[in-house]
């Protein structure tokens, strides 16, 4: 076994550290507060190149292998879960499944400037009527002459005000059941597509989140990803990877809970002593950091499986599951900690809190993760 | 032969050189020299303080830059021999030091905060600041002379005493160097000089905008202090200039009172602080570093607390 | 085309040190960084090389472990690096730096136009590498400069001096030590730090040196610096307010 990492990815998680404290840290409490989508962070971003980190040099990625842009991830949820989530929703899923499965021109002319930065990508499966149930969709598209043309309505798309290439999922056979289904490549400006309503959330606030409406939405047959019908094992591997990204950011609002933790614990005096030397709190913090230490380790294990190109979905929603369950436990600990301060806008275990709950929702809840852990483990 | 000698061309840096230098100088049982740059009168304010011998650097020609007495005062170090050469650490006083201690390759002793004799083993220990402040480094010079640069206000100026005797001669005129200076721009200064107010308000990164200022501008004058400020705000946003940057890299200072105003207290920073009588800081942190080297500290907004401040210091 | 060397050295990341439990110092989890002040450095040869296409080297001497900082070094953008490593060099004086990075300059590099250092090391910020090896080199010395600019066979800069500012010219090639706020050193990105790895670095062991000379500066004892103060805290209401204020007026600090 071999627990260290490269000299590059330990150099890799200092440079991002340091873009956070100066770009993300400072501002994180405002985009949340405003529900904002920094535009001027992700300016830099694309500038400083951290925008398709797993993506090859040739088609405007930084070449990294898929752990290296976990930790990035990991870190940016540090500062600011929003943005980490972006950018994993970004590069490890709208990017990589245009790398998996596109065709040169696709790459060309979609992953390249998304891997550049000069745009954000989104993924768009649910519906309000299909959320975990993939099956229950209702968007589809016909093929007329050299047109695709979609109809239908998305929902909870994260990214979907901010983005310029939408990945979106819609029957093309739908009596073909599972084999049914096919994945379009949406630009922005396509005829018939538009932005729906702006979701306002309970956490995650700086990440934008709408309705998309397909109303005779054309897209060329070139823009379809992959076969026609191949669309639901691609959203599978797709989610795969997700998975991975946001056990990475569970595992960054963990490590922000824990710093803040320990921090005002040892700082806040009750009874004529730090409040970390009663046991009460010293277990909970001692708690935190062995949750911290465990979902990190199934992060990691996981994106270490997928570079070794070593099946990983089990251990991808394995580390969904623990790392999203602990963010949510801990934080909550973490605000127990910090009493009436913590319960006040300001404080940033705040904000970690609500952050949290989201992860054990999207990208599948930790019920759907259940499923297929059980459902690989039973076979 | 031997001795102490200091190397200065300004009058209150000289005059506190020579109280450790004197100080040395007489444990040591040896004499004090003052290398000064051509100025009679300085030269004669010197023996007074304690100075038995003052050589005077001839004037440099327009262009030619301080480092051109290197040479002359290099060949005086060798022939005299003395036992230590102390300098101001200020930005001239460290790259003399340094040039010369090169030129002579012996060991150079960098803002060094107290000098002991120890008269068992004859030997100098210095003392100096390591990791940003974080660490006390003691030091001892293996080669002669020793030499260390001390920063200014380190040590209060020697007291004069009238009818003290010393020899006044002259050095050979300098030579040229390849350094040319084309211009100098004397900096206009802002305010007095902060390494001599008796209080200081230093403002930090969490004053939000420039025009705030003003509210430390308020708090300077009801408290009759000077204003300084943090590396970000001079370096970064240049809000004020660098002269009023306190800290490892800027100004140490020594006031009666220092009062921190959005101050986090990097390491760096509480350095330049660390010889303040009482430090005092308003941040809305509670768990910012500043607290921890604070005598008295306001957790709260500056924003909130700096105009009641105001109020109750004028009742 | 010209060619710019930066020196750094690879420190102790100052924010990592602990107190031990007798006011010694605890380096048990600390971790490592280019100095800060030589990062100003290796920006700014990054800078003349960007401007004058020049060819910008790094050089380094510490321990084994600074392969790390080589590394970094290169993917802020330097060219190609000189690496001296011995497990002996966690300690050395200015004046032992200063003479090994002579003889390597010298005996390996062929023609150099400007050197740049930082103001001083981060960790022990002795300020001496940089003059010491311009006087082993022969070639003039500019210290604390916040502005630089090569001309033809010359450099411009302007440099901070007790009463203000002095602009210099010196003829090439000279040593240059930079402040920090002469730029802002630029956040590598991912490709820039996987790239680093493929340039050329050269190693250079203690064996393909002259024997190392004596140090001239000898520490005898390093320890905490603990301020003891004493830490009281107020709050914001009027009764505070008067309480701090009060406190200042009892300790005779003001009027």
């Amino acid at each position: 076994m071999d627990f260290k990492f490269t000299e590059e990815q330990e150099l890799i998680r200092k440079n991002v550290r340091e873009f956070c404290l100066k770009n993300v840290e400072p501002i994180a409490a405002e985009i949340d507060e405003n529900s904002r989508h920094p535009a001027e962070l992700f300016q830099k971003l694309s500038d400083g190149g951290w925008m398709g980190i797993p993506i090859p040099q040739e088609y405007g990625g930084a070449g990294a292998d898929f752990l290296t842009s976990i930790i990035v991830v990991e870190e940016l949820s540090r500062s600011c879960a929003s943005t980490g989530f972006t950018i994993s929703t970004h590069a490890g899923i709208v990017c990589t499944m245009i790398l998996l499965f596109g065709t040169e021109e696709q790459k060309k002319n979609y992953l390249t400037p998304m891997a550049e930065g000069r745009h954000l990508g989104a993924f768009a499966l649910t519906e309000p009527g299909a959320g975990t149930d993939v099956m229950a969709v209702t968007t589809a598209a016909v093929l007329d002459g050299s047109d695709y043309v979609i109809n239908g309505t998305k929902t909870f798309t994260s990214n979907g005000p901010t983005a310029g290439t939408y990945l979106v999922f819609a029957w093309t056979d739908k009596s073909a059941g599972r084999k049914g289904m096919s994945t379009f490549i949406v630009p922005r400006e396509a005829p018939g597509f538009r932005v729906g309503e702006h979701f306002k959330k309970m956490g995650l606030r700086s990440s934008q989140t709408s309705e998309l409406i397909f109303k005779d939405c054309r897209v060329s047959k070139n823009n379809l990803l992959g076969k026609e019908g191949a669309g639901l094992p691609m959203a599978m591997a797709g989610f795969d990877g997700g998975r991975i990204g946001i056990a990475a950011q569970c595992v960054g609002i963990l490590q922000a809970a824990l710093d803040e933790s320990i921090r005002y614990s040892k700082e806040r005096i009750q009874f004529g002593s730090p409040i970390a030397r009663n046991q009460a709190i010293a277990w909970m913090i001692a708690d935190m950091a062995t949750d911290l230490s465990a979902a990190r380790f199934l992060a990691y294990h996981a994106a270490w499986l997928k570079d070794q190109k070593l099946p990983f979905s089990k251990e991808a929603a394995m580390a969904k599951l623990y790392a999203s369950e602990a963010a949510m436990r801990h934080t909550v600990k973490a605000v127990q900690i910090h009493g009436g301060y913590g319960y006040c806008k300001g404080a940033k275990v705040e904000r970690l809190m609500r952050d949290a709950k989201i992860t054990e929702i999207y990208e599948g809840t930790s019920e759907a993760m259940r499923m297929v852990i059980s459902g690989t483990v039973l076979r | 032969m031997s001795g102490v000698w200091i190397i200065s061309e300004k009058r209150r840096q000289s005059l506190e050189l020579l109280n450790i230098g004197r100080q040395l100088a007489d444990k040591m049982g040896t004499h004090a020299a003052a290398l000064l740059y051509h100025d009679r009168e300085h030269a004669e304010d010197c023996v007074s303080h304690g100075a038995d011998e003052v050589m005077l650097l001839p004037p440099l020609a327009g262009e030619e830059p301080a480092e051109s007495r290197i040479p002359a005062i290099a060949e005086e170090a060798k022939k005299g021999d003395p036992d230590l050469i102390l300098l101001s650490a200020t930005p001239r006083g460290k790259n003399m030091a340094a040039l010369l201690a090169a030129r002579l390759n012996v060991g150079l002793v960098s803002s060094c905060t107290q000098i002991d004799y120890d008269e068992g083993s004859k030997t100098l220990v210095m003392e100096r600041l390591a990791y940003g402040g974080a660490a006390v480094q003691k030091v001892v010079c293996s080669a002669r002379p020793a030499m260390a640069t001390i920063p200014p206000r380190t040590y209060e100026t020697a007291m004069p005493k009238s009818g003290r005797q010393g020899n006044i001669r002259e050095l050979p005129s300098p030579s040229s160097s390849a350094i040319k200076v084309i211009e100098r721009k004397v900096k206009a200064k802002e305010a007095k000089d902060i390494s001599e107010a008796r209080v200081v308000v230093c403002v930090g990164r969490g004053m939000e905008k420039e025009e705030d200022l003003t509210i430390a501008r308020q708090l300077a004058e009801a408290v009759s202090g000077s204003i300084g400020c943090t590396r970000p705000i001079a370096e970064e946003l240049h809000w004020l200039p660098e002269e009023l940057c306190i800290g490892l890299s800027g100004i140490q200072v020594k006031p009666d009172l220092y009062l921190g105003i959005g101050v986090s207290g990097q390491v760096q920073h509480v350095t330049g602080i660390r010889n303040a009588k009482v430090i005092a800081a308003v941040n809305k942190d509670e768990n910012a570093p500043i607290f921890k080297a604070s005598d008295f500290g306001i957790v709260g907004d500056l924003y909130d607390v700096v105009p009641k401040l105001i109020s109750e210091l004028k009742k | 085309m010209p060619t710019v060397i930066a020196c750094f050295k690879w420190v102790i990341d100052e924010a990592y040190i602990r107190r031990g439990p007798s006011g010694d110092l605890d380096f048990s989890s600390v971790d490592y960084k280019i100095g800060e002040y030589d990062r100003n450095a290796i920006e700014e040869a990054v800078r003349l090389k960007e401007a004058s296409g020049a060819k910008a080297i790094a050089v380094t001497v510490g321990m084994p472990e600074a392969a790390k900082g080589v590394k970094d070094a290169l993917s802020r953008g330097i060219d190609e690096a000189y690496f001296i490593a011995d497990s002996s060099f966690g300690n050395l004086d200015s004046s032992q730096t200063a003479l090994i990075l002579t003889e390597v300059i010298r005996s390996r590099i062929e023609h150099y136009d400007v050197i740049l250092c930082g103001e001083g090391s981060s960790d022990l910020y002795a300020q001496q590498v940089g003059p010491r090896l311009a006087e082993q080199l022969g070639i003039p010395c500019i210290s604390f400069v916040q502005k630089l600019s090569l001309a033809k066979d010359q450099l411009v800069a302007e440099r901070r001096v007790d009463e203000g500012i002095e602009v210099i010219t010196a003829p090439l090639p000279a040593l240059v030590t930079v402040l920090p706020d002469i730029n802002v050193p630029r956040i590598p990105g991912v490709k820039d730090t996987l790239m680093a790895g493929k340039k050329p670095t050269a190693k250079i062991i203690k064996d393909d040196l002259p024997p190392l000379s004596e140090p001239l500066v000898r520490t005898i004892s390093l320890t905490s610096s603990r301020m003891e103060r004493s830490c009281e805290r107020f709050g914001t209401d009027a009764a505070e307010i008067a309480r701090f204020v009060g406190s200042l007026r009892k300790k005779g600090v003001i009027g």
